[in-house]
Order: structure tokens, then C-alpha cells, then sequence
């Protein structure tokens, strides 16, 4: 059986992050090249997943959808996309009959012959459940395989028990140590996903245990921190990532769809009446993936490849879709593609393998303002580049980077506060640009 | 790893809800296992909590050999600092709900000494990677914004639950009141860049409209006042991309720093001319 894909909630979900509120339905389900009646379904589904995952108010349920998933900062620190990861369809009979092991195996050790009891004639036996041994022993592999349960040790017939040393072993007060830990490495760290489920147990195990005291609804979170400028929709993109690892491990090729962010159609149904075929707007790639990047300037990620073709290939995991491991290479060609890639971005401000050039800037310091600031932050920011001269109200910074594309942005953020010295065509680039910029607002 | 197993389900969680089952998988795991590799562990933990936990995910698979090998981060800042000794303390002084005795250091280095005040919450800048505290100040009756590495001494401090609950209710009015709306107008010959320019903004609470007769992607952001820095410098980095339609202030601060970068290379906008002659 082909493996669920999530690609259209993943699109559709970054779609309504990013317009928020920008397109009605229509012009929603066109440029995700879905219909709208499939526009209305998805909705529904995520509609539902959200409010069954996420505790919220009776008030923000009845908020739009793209309201309830919109940044809010001093709200909450919940990640509001996280539900996407809870999206896997289960049949019903599974997902209780599974709640329902799970729980019994959370009281004691069970064998899977006392489970099957616990099913069929247990207290919360359901007729409709009835699974047969063959059923509990498939689950319990399973489980045992994603690490939820552990085989006791002894002899036949074996006993099952919840994984949950980590709660086990800590006490009350280390427990909420471990949850500020998790909170803040997930809310600080890429990748974040595994961080962000974690998160998610260890804070209804703390909510249990301050329940009784709590009444703000930080404190009953167990939790009182906030992270400012997140691009929070990060956490979409992670949902390849794991693929990408597991195909860079096995030097294997990938096979996807790919929609170039600049094309206005991010997302086409795959069509299995071939009735109903059409050109679907993306284009099937194939490509040996050597590194995946994640670009903090704009909270995006990357995979570089090679493909046999056209040499080094950048794409943008936001427009993957239909992404499958093919076939492997020799760890020799791989070994030599990587090294190849591994020069070219060793200079990359971001992903550019253009040729490299040096950049020289002059940064202006803030008067007599105590807090250099503007030195922190390119010290902070400035990646490998390097302070080569101060003087009294200023200083001069120097970088070799490919390319002059990706840096610019970021020298230009500093306003009057960076002067490129060299090379001349960015200087001169840099004052056409400020140039149409003050045209924009001179009517003020 | 899979991050759609089916054990993290929706409907399998609800189930077990209120049964107290504990459920993470070697995903989560071998996630923890990589983290505590990171220096900010050795602030979080005593030394004996950070023994168990390594004891308990002795088994466990570290992510870590994969990422180092195959993941590159980019642009990204350096990481000043990612837990502080005071996360610890000043977290269980505003879960426990309790006042707090502070000193701290000023600009020009004076320091407040022994400020009692209720804290609010913990602030992580992923710009700054800094720690601050955001607190009440009962004696200058007002809302603070203190860097962690700034405070000297944190005490708890006994602070009747009435106080306490004012001094909450306080902030939260005034985060409201600091609240600034701006629209910024994405200019149409760059709407290829739509994506790109629209996750710039996606760390902003905002809306975003789209006129389809002209093609025009306007974004409604709402950022507190003390954060229009931060949002002028996102403007600045987005360039021609973006013009500020609506906000005066802004309007205002760009038109300045557009004139006075190009008065860096020596060349003068026309006012600025006048105003050199006259």
C-alpha cells in the first residue's frame, strides 16, 4: 500500500499561514490546483483535527480556521501547526483499540493473550472491536517497534509495559525541568517536531500534577515562556525532512513533483481516473540529494542535489511533493557529488554557488547610545565575515561570500547604518536601490 | 522515522486523554538525546537529573550523526545564549504565582537594587538570542522589560495573591494598549516573489488582503510599539520589494533612513538638497 501522503495539507496549510485571509475559496482551490468542493473537505478534516488536538476555548473554536491557526504571540506558545503531525487516518476500531492497549499496558505489564481478554470482555469491551490475536500481536510489534512499549524481560509468555521511563524516572520537580528543557529547545532549535510531540506528553503529565493549584493559564501549562520572531511555519517543512535523511543515508535518489515557489499553482490533485488527466503545473524531478539546509533569514528549507544532468540542483521543500526514495548510487559517486557540494556552499551566504567575491562594508556605530547595537547584531549575524578595521564611529566588516544576491538584503537592513565600500557594482546597485526606495515615500 | 506514525493519531490521543498514559516514542527520544548534547543542558538540570536522563535514554539512538552529516544550518545567528541559570527560579516564581525581590543593571550601568515586583513571563529574542523578564515594577507602578543577563539578585518575595493578580492584570492591558497597526504593500511587478516576501512576515501577527482586479497584496501587521525597530528592519531587508501604505510613523522613519543611506555615498534626495543650500 502506498504510503499516506500529506502533501495537500501541507499546502494548503502553508497556503493559510502565509495569505491569511488573503483568497476566497475560489481563488484558494485554484492556485492549490484542487477543486473547491476538495477545498471544502480538507478544510472540514483540519477543522476537526485542530479542535480535537488542541485545547482551546469554546470562544476560539468558533473563530474562522485561519484565525485559529494565525500567529498570535502574546497568546499562546503552542505550536498552532503541529496538529498537521496528528493527521495520519486511523480507522476508528484502531485508534480505540490502540487507546485502549495502550492504557491497559500504562496500569501493568500485560501478556498479549490478557490484552486480547481486555478487548473482548473487559470493561470497556467494545462488540465492535473484537480483535483477533493475530490483530494484538501485530499491534504490539508495532508498538514495540515505535519504541511506545518495552518487552519486559523473563521467559514466554512475554509482558508488555508502557515506555514511559522518562516520567517514571523523574521525580515531580524534575519532570517540569524537563518540560522548560524541551519547551525551550524546540522553540530554539531546528528540527522541532519530535521536540514539539514531546513537549505535548510531558505538558498534560505536569497539568496533572498542578492541577489542583493552578488557576492562570500559564501556570497550568506548567509553562512561561515566550519566543519572539519565529517563523513558526517551519515546522510544515519537517515533514520531509526525515525522507531527505533517510535517502542521503542510503545514497539513494529521490523522485517528486515540483512546484517552483514562483509559479502561482502550488499543489495539483493526482489524478487517478485518467479521464480527468491534465497538465498538473508542476514537473517530475529525479535528483540524488546530498545536503538539506535550513535558511534562518527567511525560515526556509532547502535540499541541494545533484542531478546527473545539470550538476548541482537547489529546490525549495516547500514545493516538493509526491516525494519517494528511488534508486541508490555507488557510495563513491555520492562520496565525490558531496565533496563537490560541500566546496561550492562552503562560501554561500545561503545557497548561492555563484562565484565568490569580497564583500567590504562600513558600519556606522549609534552615537553616544551606551549599547553598540549595531556591532552586536554583526557580530551576531554577520556568519563568518570579520571586523578588520574600527575607528572611532565606525568599523569595517569583510566576507567572502558567493555571490553579492543573498547578502544583500541583510546589509541593506541596517539602513543608514552600512555603506558598501566594495565591490562597485553592489555599491552602486545599493544606491539605485535607495534611491527607489526614497521615491516610494518622498510624498509623506 | 516517520513523522506521520499513526501512533501520534488524533483520536488515539484523545482516547487517552484522561486515562494519565504517558506515550512518546524513540522520535521524541532520541530528539531529547540529541538536545542534551547541547551546552544549555548543563543549565537546566541538576547534575543528578541530568545522570537519569542520560541513564534513561542510554539506549536510545541519537539523531545526531544524521544531522551533523547532512544538515546545514544558514544565516543563522550566534548562539549567545539558549538557557539562563535564573530559567530555573524565575519559572517557578510565575507558576507558583509568587513576587519577586530584583536587582538589576540600567544603561549607563547603574543598577536598581532590591525592586520588588511581580514577573509575568520569560522572553526568548530568536533575533538577540537573549533572555528577558517581563515584569511589574510595584514601586514605579510599571511594565518592565529586563534582560536576565542584566539581573544580579531574583529573590521570591511575599506578595499578597490580590497584588499579584492586578499587577498581571496591568500588563496585559498594557500590551494591549502598545499594540500598532501598519499595512505594507507588496509592489506588483514583484508578485513572483509573493512567497518569499509573505515568510518574511510569517513571524508577525497579520492578515494579508488581495485585490484581484489589480493584482495588489497588501499585509495588515500588528507588532507591539517597542517593536517597530524590528519591523523597519524587515522592511529595509525586503528593499523595493515592499512600500509601507499605511502607518505615518514608519512612512516617516523610512523616507529618513533612505535619505540618510544615500547621503552615506554622497548623494542628496532634492529636500535634502534645499535644506544644504538654504
Amino acid at each position: 500500500m502506498a504510503r499516506e501522503s500529506f502533501d495537500k495539507e501541507i499546502q494548503f496549510l502553508r497556503m493559510l499561514v502565509l495569505t491569511s485571509g488573503a483568497y476566497n475559496r475560489q481563488q484558494f482551490a485554484e492556485r492549490l490546483g484542487i477543486s473547491v468542493h476538495t477545498f471544502d473537505k480538507t478544510i472540514r478534516r483540519l477543522k476537526e483535527i485542530a479542535a480535537a488536538t488542541q485545547q482551546q476555548t469554546s470562544e476560539e473554536q468558533s473563530k474562522e480556521f485561519a484565525d485559529a491557526v494565525r500567529y498570535s504571540y502574546y497568546d499562546s506558545a503552542d505550536p498552532r501547526l503541529l496538529f498537521l503531525f496528528r493527521a495520519k487516518s486511523l480507522k476508528d476500531s484502531e485508534s480505540q483499540r490502540l487507546a485502549l492497549l495502550l492504557a491497559a499496558m500504562h496500569e501493568k505489564p500485560q501478556t498479549a493473550l490478557e490484552l486480547l481478554d481486555l478487548c473482548c470482555s473487559g470493561p470497556t469491551a467494545d462488540a465492535a472491536l473484537f480483535p483477533d490475536e493475530k490483530t494484538i500481536r501485530s499491534d504490539l510489534k508495532y508498538l514495540e517497534e515505535v519504541g511506545v512499549v518495552k518487552r519486559e524481560p523473563g521467559a514466554r509468555p512475554y509482558r508488555y509495559r508502557i515506555q514511559n521511563d522518562l516520567v517514571r524516572g523523574l521525580n515531580d520537580d524534575e519532570l517540569l525541568d524537563l518540560l522548560h528543557f524541551v519547551d525551550v529547545m524546540a522553540n530554539t532549535q531546528v528540527p522541532s517536531v519530535q521536540g514539539y510531540l514531546l513537549r505535548d506528553q510531558l505538558k498534560r503529565s505536569v497539568r496533572r500534577q498542578t492541577e489542583a493549584n493552578a488557576d492562570e493559564d500559564s501556570a497550568a501549562a506548567g509553562l512561561s515562556f515566550l519566543y519572539k520572531y519565529h517563523y513558526y511555519s517551519r515546522i510544515l517543512d519537517e515533514a520531509h525532512l526525515f525522507t531527505l535523511l533517510a535517502a542521503i543515508r542510503n545514497r539513494s535518489k529521490v523522485t517528486f513533483v515540483y512546484f517552483s515557489p514562483k509559479t502561482e499553482q502550488s499543489y495539483a490533485s493526482k489524478n487517478t481516473n485518467p479521464l480527468f488527466e491534465r497538465d498538473s503545473g508542476g514537473k517530475p524531478q529525479t535528483a540524488l540529494p546530498i545536503k538539506v539546509i535550513y535558511d534562518h533569514q527567511y525560515g526556509r528549507w532547502y535540499m541541494l542535489a545533484n542531478n546527473s544532468r545539470e550538476g548541482i540542483r537547489k529546490y525549495r521543500l516547500e514545493g516538493m511533493t509526491q516525494l519517494a526514495e528511488g534508486e541508490s548510487v555507488p557510495e563513491e559517486l555520492f562520496v565525490e557529488k558531496r565533496q563537490e557540494l560541500e566546496q561550492r556552499i562552503k562560501h554561500s551566504w545561503l545557497i548561492d554557488t555563484g562565484g565568490a567575491v569580497k564583500v567590504r562594508a562600513r558600519f556606522f556605530n549609534p552615537g553616544d547610545q551606551s549599547p553598540n547595537f549595531v556591532r552586536e547584531r554583526v557580530l551576531l549575524q554577520g556568519q563568518w565575515g570579520e571586523i578588520v578595521e574600527e575607528e572611532a564611529d565606525s568599523f569595517i566588516y569583510e566576507i567572502i561570500v558567493n555571490g553579492t544576491t543573498e547578502i544583500r538584503p541583510w546589509l541593506r537592513s541596517f539602513g543608514s547604518s552600512c555603506e558598501v565600500l566594495a565591490p562597485r557594482q553592489l555599491r552602486e546597485e545599493m544606491i539605485a536601490e535607495w534611491k527607489e526606495i526614497a521615491a516610494y515615500y518622498e510624498s509623506v | 522515522m516517520n513523522p506521520f506514525e499513526k501512533i501520534f493519531n488524533y483520536q488515539v490521543i484523545s482516547r487517552l486523554e484522561n486515562s494519565g498514559t504517558f506515550m512518546v516514542t524513540s522520535h521524541e527520544r532520541s530528539w531529547l538525546k540529541l538536545m542534551l548534547r547541547h551546552p544549555a543542558a548543563a543549565a537546566a538540570f541538576s547534575a543528578e537529573t541530568l545522570t537519569k536522563l542520560h541513564g534513561i535514554l542510554g539506549e536510545e539512538q541519537s539523531l545526531e550523526l544524521e544531522l551533523e552529516e547532512h544538515f546545514v544550518e544558514k544565516a543563522r545567528s550566534l548562539e549567545k545564549q539558549v538557557y539562563h541559570p535564573l530559567l530555573r527560579s524565575l519559572s517557578r516564581a510565575i507558576i507558583g504565582g509568587s513576587g519577586l525581590t530584583l536587582s538589576y543593571k540600567i544603561k549607563n550601568d547603574r543598577v536598581h537594587e532590591r525592586q520588588l515586583g511581580v514577573p509575568y513571563k520569560m522572553e526568548y529574542s530568536m533575533v538577540k538570542r537573549e533572555w528577558y523578564l517581563l515584569w511589574y515594577n510595584l514601586r514605579h507602578r510599571s511594565f518592565m522589560r529586563t534582560k536576565l543577563a542584566n539581573i544580579s539578585l531574583a529573590e521570591p518575595a511575599d506578595l499578597a495573591p490580590e497584588r499579584i493578580k492586578q499587577a498581571i492584570a496591568f500588563i496585559r492591558g498594557q500590551l494591549d494598549k502598545r499594540k500598532e497597526y501598519a499595512v505594507i504593500e507588496v509592489m506588483p511587478a514583484y508578485n513572483r516573489e509573493l512567497s518569499r516576501i509573505l515568510y518574511a512576515f510569517s513571524c508577525f501577527d497579520k492578515t494579508v488582503d488581495y485585490d484581484e482586479d489589480n493584482g495588489v497584496y497588501k499585509v495588515n501587521l500588528g507588532y507591539l510599539s517597542d517593536e517597530s525597530e524590528y519591523v523597519l528592519s524587515k522592511i529595509r531587508f525586503l528593499g523595493k520589494r515592499v512600500r509601507v501604505a499605511e502607518s505615518d510613523y514608519l512612512r516617516k522613519r523610512m523616507l529618513e533612513s533612505s535619505g540618510k543611506a544615500l547621503a552615506r555615498y554622497g548623494v542628496l534626495l532634492p529636500d535634502q538638497d534645499e535644506q544644504a543650500s538654504s
